[in-house]
């Protein structure tokens, strides 16, 4: 297999201009196909026989929730590949990662409040998946914290690598302890070997949402890199050409 | 310097610093008493809780001597002797760990059978206690160091260090409080044990690794 790609992400520059034409398509299709994808959830989708119109808020809160897993993955990821290979676009990428991740964790904790306390009759249970991405969301913020504190850009760069895979690495383990404790939240909507338990014209809906938000995630956070890589670069020569030729 | 050196050099500092210690135990002394006092002061509550009042304020009292645990070091110059020293960074910050672990442990369990005699802590159970004490209190220092490390060149590391380390603790905290109620519900709580130690081994595994890559990064 050829490795260069792999090899070229190092560079800030190359991946500057090879994702710029990026951003706005992977964003617009995210937001178009959210957009459609939530109309077609909230009004067309039909009515669940036990829930009745309450269970909608899945097709925000499944995605949602979702993301906030993957991105701490791709931060564990990141941060691994930032250790060994030391490539400059990896703590890029975890610094505009983060603040997504954690607002994504946050959304799911609050949208499964709003939908438990009709449901369950509850705001909030001490459950095992809820706590999870409770501290999910608290790993977020140590990420968030910590960048910011620290002044000095190479240790930062090395301290959120590291607390990136230390957290992906305990992320497993949190996640059963926590399932020790009581469990009263269903178990997951989609998984890659069953298919969904419920009609398609339920899940078809949350299945667009659910890519569509990982579309829209992907183009902000590639608009949130190219900005970092520009305020990291400003000294060098491309950035000031690309400045001056093509503007901002 | 070789490895006996360091490590009888920081077993001399400990002891010559014994009031970091003792602040500790008193923290730790301290919280504990505020349960009683906040929530309730029954016996049969008091019975129920106590591995988890005990356990929540020894999580706090680790994680204050763990915070600034490199600071000195780090003020001193010691931290960039111990990179360039020729001796494996890993090693150096195990043993040192070690160190700190038995100073704060061997006291905390000292006045662990006052405490649970103050919580009414049902007496089966405090051999129990004591083991997972023994078993998980590893995996805490180990996790702890890596956010020490991370922090070590902040002024103000201490809230930080706490955002950044007590949810990895949780874990610690679940298995420990389970094995504690197993006992006093006269089930086996090996399992419990066992996860314990588990994760106290990961951690030996992954920390003085990781930590050594913080260290690094802050001395230079």
């Amino acid at each position: 297999m050829n490795w260069t790609w792999f090899h070229k992400l190092g560079s800030p520059k190359w991946f500057f201009h090879r994702s710029k034409a990026w951003a706005l398509p992977l964003f617009a299709v995210g937001c178009v196909g959210l957009i459609v994808g939530l109309i077609w959830g909230l009004v067309f989708a039909p009515a669940d026989y036990q829930q009745g119109n309450s269970f909608r808020i899945i097709y925000m809160h499944v995605p949602v929730a979702m993301l906030a897993q993957s991105c701490y993955f791709a931060l564990g990821v990141a941060g691994f590949v930032f250790l060994v290979w030391r490539m400059k676009i990896a703590p890029i990428f975890i610094k505009a990662m983060a603040p997504i991740g954690a607002v994504m964790a946050l959304i799911a904790l609050v949208s499964g409040a709003i939908w438990g306390k009709p449901t369950w009759g509850t705001w909030w249970v001490w459950d095992a998946r809820l706590t999870s991405v409770l501290v999910l969301f608290f790993l977020y913020m140590g990420i968030i914290v910590l960048q910011k504190a620290l002044d000095d850009q190479v240790l930062a760069n090395k301290a959120v690598a590291v607390i990136s895979v230390v957290g992906l690495i305990n992320l497993p383990i949190i996640k059963y302890s926590v399932v020790l404790l009581e469990t009263l939240h269903q178990g997951p909507t989609f998984t890659l070997t069953k298919k969904p338990e419920m009609p398609s014209e339920m899940w078809l809906p949350l299945l667009v949402c659910a890519i569509c938000m990982y579309f829209l995630m992907a183009g902000l956070v590639l608009w949130r890199m190219q900005s970092e890589i520009l305020k990291r670069e400003y000294r060098s020569s491309w950035v000031r050409e690309e400045v001056m030729k093509r503007g901002l | 310097m070789t490895y006996t050196s360091f490590l009888v050099s920081e077993f001399l500092l400990i002891w010559r610093r014994k009031q970091d210690v003792i602040n500790v135990l008193l923290f730790f002394i301290i919280a504990v008493t505020l349960f009683p006092i906040g929530v309730s002061s029954s016996p049969e509550f008091l019975a129920s809780a106590a591995g988890g009042i005990i356990w929540c304020a020894a999580v706090l009292a680790i994680l204050m001597a763990v915070e600034g645990m490199f600071k000195e070091d780090f003020r001193d110059g010691s931290l960039e002797q111990w990179v360039v020293s020729g001796l494996s960074l890993p090693a150096l910050i195990l043993l040192k760990v070690v160190a700190q672990w038995l100073a704060f442990l061997l006291p905390l369990l000292g006045i662990m059978p006052l405490l649970s005699e103050m919580l009414f802590l049902p007496e089966s159970s405090f051999w129990v206690l004591i083991m997972t004490f023994l078993l998980g209190t590893p995996s805490l220092f180990l996790i702890g160091v890596i956010g020490a490390a991370l922090t070590v060149s902040l002024r103000q590391g201490a809230m930080l260090v706490m955002l950044l380390i007590l949810p990895f603790y949780l874990p610690v905290i679940i298995f420990s409080t389970l094995a504690i109620q197993a006992a006093e519900a006269n089930l086996p709580y090996s399992g419990q044990l066992a996860l314990l130690s588990a994760m106290s081994l990961l951690s030996l595994v992954i920390s003085p690794f990781m930590t050594a890559i913080a260290i690094k990064a802050s001395a230079s």
